[in-house]
């Protein structure tokens, strides 16, 4: 059996980063939750990272900062973008930028598998 | 009787005999005369028998006639004798007097016959000639005497006006010789400009025969040219016809000097009584002089002392006056730079306020470059003389430069003090003009964007004075004369009784007074005006207003426009806070929403899962409910913030009231990327007052901070917010972001309803903030971030102020 496909959750929220994993790793997926952008690019599991889902507001480094910073770096990972700020006007901006799909939160398990199923087209 | 007869016949012959004739018997004595003698004699023939005894003949003559006759008798020779007979009236006459002797046959004498014949006049005229001839022969000498002695030149010319003689001093003067003179040859020595009018006159002259003169220029041989006054006289023979012409020339040059000099003078002070430019007078001025002074070059620069700051001392700056005939570049000043004595002779002139003499450049040390040029251009002495105001200070320089070396005479000397006296009359009334227009200029601009106009009002006689401003306010065309019927025409008509009253009752009762009324215009057009007025009076006791018009409709119509909005401001600032904590408000609610629909999600699936996951379901149920309640807070703080009606008091914990704010606004401070530093104090006295409106000073200070630093992108954004209890023991909270911050002259126009840095709407919580602090007996203010970027704001708050009486009534009205 292979082994689990790893997402990283990065989100400042606490209850984000307590809720989202288990039901994450409900799916099958192997999971690492971080609280910022910062500790997501010192913490080794970029290479890893098969999908990441990225909170977009965020103090310091923001979601679509994070996201620049790693194209910079070369890696070319799925991102699934979640807002807390409902404007669907932003969704076009950050999809145009590379980005797999963009949830507003709250989002829905169904919305969530199928954004899944976009970055991570084999499973 | 035939002797008889030939006697009478032989009387009356000898009597029709137009001269005198008398007969002498051969011994010399009387016989006969004829009646001419007799009348001449005026006596009868016996006295006359005894003429030798009388003074019939001229006593000087007689000796000589008595020889000459003795002689004839005794020979027999003819007599003849020119000597002066006595008429009866005591005259003497001239007479010829010629006598022969009458013989017989044989040569014997028979008797005498004498004529005497009057040559008086012939006898006259010829002593005159004579007399005539020797006074020509003296005068011949004495005339060149006269002629070489007249302080002039003496000539004659022929009838065709060519010259035919003309006096040594001429020939000295002109360095011409007679012979070159002659003819036309003078009018080579006379100044080109003359000449030709000369010609003119001259030839006209000589068609009229009448004497004139003419003044002209005459070279002297040393090539000065000196003004003459040239005479002409005709002569003319008996018949009138002339025949030639006489002539004398007068040096009139003093006189014409003083003439053009008066001219001159009299032309300038014209030409600044008639308000020409200055530097066209000054240029008048140094033609003028150049005039005057044969052969010189003058020039006038203008001195200017300038203040420069921070220097304390007056420093004198030249500035181009006139030099009309001067190279340019011995004309200081054109750079307006402050005067150094090192540079030219006029600067030194300026500097020392003395007159600075170099009779010649060739020997001069100092101001090398300047002379240096001077010498360049032919140039050997230069006199400079300051020109200075009444207040002795210099205004200019007068210079003047000469091709050779030269000193000023005494004469020249006054001369020069004139000129500069004029200069200085010139220089200051050009100034004082200039001034008097720039102030006025000033005036006119200060009361034009003041929107204010002054005017006066003479009350006896009712004279109105306006300035410009005034017709603009009035919209009445400049040229119109104020009256108070104008005035009247201009008041809005609901006004005009009132202004009426007011003009009547300070007519009778001199003091200051002040008014506001409407003006309505012809167009249409109110507009609101603002009087105040001075009144004084003259020494004759008459009384006059002095007094301002301001325009001050600009300012009622933002008066009732800040009325209108200030009543609205509450409930705008609340509607705008409302609108832009929309997104923040959908941003707290969702964030527990997410996680409670992904807990319940998690949770379906652990009990779904085979076999159930009861612990983990467990748990993501216990989320999901500390999550809903999460949810229900936000809604709470929500409601209490913005469905309150009236105005609670109650004691408020600063601390707890910021805590509650920022978890509201966690949302909004992520998206716009702020770090956030809370520092707050413990143990801090409560405050009294009204929690909700205390909260939205606070949220509108946060919200305002996040704005500013919205702009940064070149730093991280940071925002700290701080409470305590600061020297007066007052409990205060400061929030302090790293953002654009703000001008220092700014401080309080922050708090003006109006103003704002934002495009949006939302700078008007400043204002409203600040009425709330005040309400709490407390202050707001804003300062500039003093160790970096970004501002400062703060209020502060006295802890458990009494809260006035009106909020008060509020509480228990609730």
């Amino acid at each position: 059996m292979d082994a689990p496909l790893l997402i990283s959750v990065v989100d400042d929220d606490e209850s984000v980063r307590e809720s989202l994993p288990d039901l994450l790793r409900e799916f099958g997926f192997a999971v690492q939750a971080f609280s910022s952008g910062q500790d997501f690019l010192w913490s080794g599991f970029i290479e890893q990272t098969r999908c990441l889902i990225l909170d977009i507001a965020m103090p310091g480094m923001s979601g679509p900062d994070l996201q620049k910073e790693l194209t910079l770096r070369g890696y070319d990972i799925p991102i699934i973008f979640i807002t807390a700020h409902g404007d669907p006007a932003e969704r076009p901006r950050l999809m145009s930028q590379g980005a797999v799909e963009c949830l507003m939160k709250p989002f829905s398990e169904a919305a969530l598998l199928k954004a899944l199923s976009a970055a991570l087209p084999v499973s | 009787m035939d002797n008889e007869l030939d006697r009478v016949d032989a009387d009356s012959l000898i009597d029709s005999i137009p001269a005198m004739v008398a007969f002498m018997a051969p011994d010399g004595t009387l016989e006969r005369v004829n009646r001419q003698i007799l009348d001449y004699l005026g006596a009868p023939l016996d006295e006359l028998k005894d003429w030798a005894a009388t003074d019939a003949v001229h006593p000087e003559d007689l000796p000589s006639v008595i020889a000459v006759w003795t002689h004839s008798v005794e020979t027999g020779e003819p007599y003849e004798i020119e000597h002066r007979i006595r008429r009866a009236d005591g005259v003497y006459h001239w007479f010829h007097v010629r006598g022969l002797p009458i013989r017989d046959v044989e040569g014997r004498i028979l008797r005498w016959c004498v004529l005497q014949v009057d040559i008086d006049e012939r006898r006259r005229d010829k002593t005159t000639i004579a007399q005539a001839l020797a006074d020509v022969s003296a005068s011949e000498d004495r005339l060149r005497d006269i002629i070489n002695a007249v302080p002039g030149f003496v000539w004659s010319a022929g009838t065709d006006g060519g010259v035919i003689f003309i006096n040594q001093r001429w020939c000295d003067y002109t360095g011409v010789s007679l012979n070159d003179a002659r003819g036309i040859g003078w009018t080579t020595s006379l100044h080109p400009d003359d000449a030709g009018g000369l010609a003119t006159y001259w030839y006209a002259l000589l068609a009229s025969g009448e004497s004139g003169e003419y003044e002209a220029r005459i070279r002297r041989f040393d090539g000065v040219y000196r003004w003459f006054m040239i005479r002409a006289v005709p002569q003319h023979d008996e018949s009138g016809q002339v025949v030639g012409w006489y002539g004398e020339n007068t040096d009139i040059e003093d006189r014409k000097r003083a003439e053009m000099l008066l001219a001159g003078e009299k032309h300038l002070l014209g030409m600044m009584a008639g308000g020409s430019a200055l530097s066209l007078t000054l240029e008048a001025l140094c033609e003028l002089v150049e005039a005057t002074f044969d052969g010189a070059l003058c020039s006038v620069v203008l001195v200017e002392l300038k203040r420069p700051y921070p220097a304390l001392e007056a420093v004198p700056r030249m500035q181009p006056g006139a030099a009309p005939n001067l190279p340019a570049d011995l004309m200081p000043g054109a750079d307006g730079r402050p005067v150094d004595a090192m540079c030219c002779p006029l600067a030194a002139a300026a500097l020392s306020n003395e007159q600075v003499i170099s009779t010649d450049l060739a020997e001069e040390t100092r101001w090398a470059g300047w002379v240096c040029s001077a010498l360049s251009h032919g140039l050997r002495a230069n006199w400079s003389t300051p020109i200075t105001s009444i207040n002795d200070s210099v205004t200019g320089i007068l210079s003047i430069l000469y091709r050779e070396p030269n000193e000023p005479s005494a004469t020249q000397q006054n001369l020069i003090a004139q000129f500069t006296h004029l200069a200085s009359i010139a220089i200051d009334r050009a100034r004082n003009e200039a001034a008097l227009k720039q102030s006025q200029a000033f005036m006119n601009k200060a009361q034009r964007l003041s929107s204010t106009g002054t005017f006066s009002w003479r009350v006896e006689t009712d004279e109105i004075t306006w300035s410009e401003e005034i017709y603009r306010i009035l919209d009445l065309d400049p040229s119109v004369t104020p009256t108070f019927e104008l005035i009247y025409t201009r008041i809005h008509p609901d006004d005009t009784l009132l202004l009426e009253e007011m003009f009547r009752r300070q007519r009778e009762t001199a003091g200051d007074f002040e008014h506001e009324h409407r003006l309505l215009l012809p167009d249409g057009t109110v507009k609101h005006v603002h009087l105040v007025a001075h009144a004084i009076t003259d020494k004759d006791g008459g009384l006059e207003y002095i007094a301002a018009l301001q325009d001050v409709t600009q300012r009622r119509l933002s008066e009732e426009a800040l009325g209108k909005v200030r009543s609205e401001l509450t409930h705008l600032a609340r509607v705008a806070s409302l609108g832009a904590l929309t997104a923040s408000i959908a941003h707290e609610v969702n964030q527990p929403l997410a996680g409670i629909i992904t807990n319940a999600s998690t949770c379906l699936r652990m009990l779904g899962a085979d076999p159930p996951n009861v612990a983990g379901a467990l748990e993501t149920a216990r989320r999901t409910i500390r999550d809903g309640n999460r949810a229900s807070d936000v809604i709470n703080r929500l409601r209490a913030l913005f469905s309150k009606k009236s105005i609670t008091i109650e004691n408020v914990d600063i601390n707890a009231a910021a805590r509650e704010v920022i978890a509201m606004l966690l949302g909004e401070l992520q998206r716009n990327g702020v770090m956030l530093h809370p520092d707050f104090a413990e143990h801090l006295p409560q405050i009294r007052g009204d929690r909700v409106q205390l909260q939205q000073v606070i949220l509108n200070l946060i919200l305002n901070a996040i704005e500013t630093m919205n702009k940064i992108t070149s730093r991280s954004r940071h925002m700290r917010i701080v409470t305590g209890l600061d020297e007066s023991q007052c409990v205060y909270l400061e929030v302090k972001d790293n953002g654009t911050g703000f001008d220092p002259q700014d401080a309080e126009r922050l708090f003006n309803a109006f103003y704002t840095t934002k495009s949006s709407g939302m700078g008007i919580g400043l204002s409203v903030s600040r009425s709330i602090i005040e309400k709490h007996q407390g202050r707001l203010w804003a300062t500039v971030n003093d160790t970096g970027p970004g501002a400062i704001f703060r209020f502060a708050i006295p802890p458990l102020a009494e809260i006035d009486a009106v909020t008060g009534n509020a509480q228990e009205g609730r």
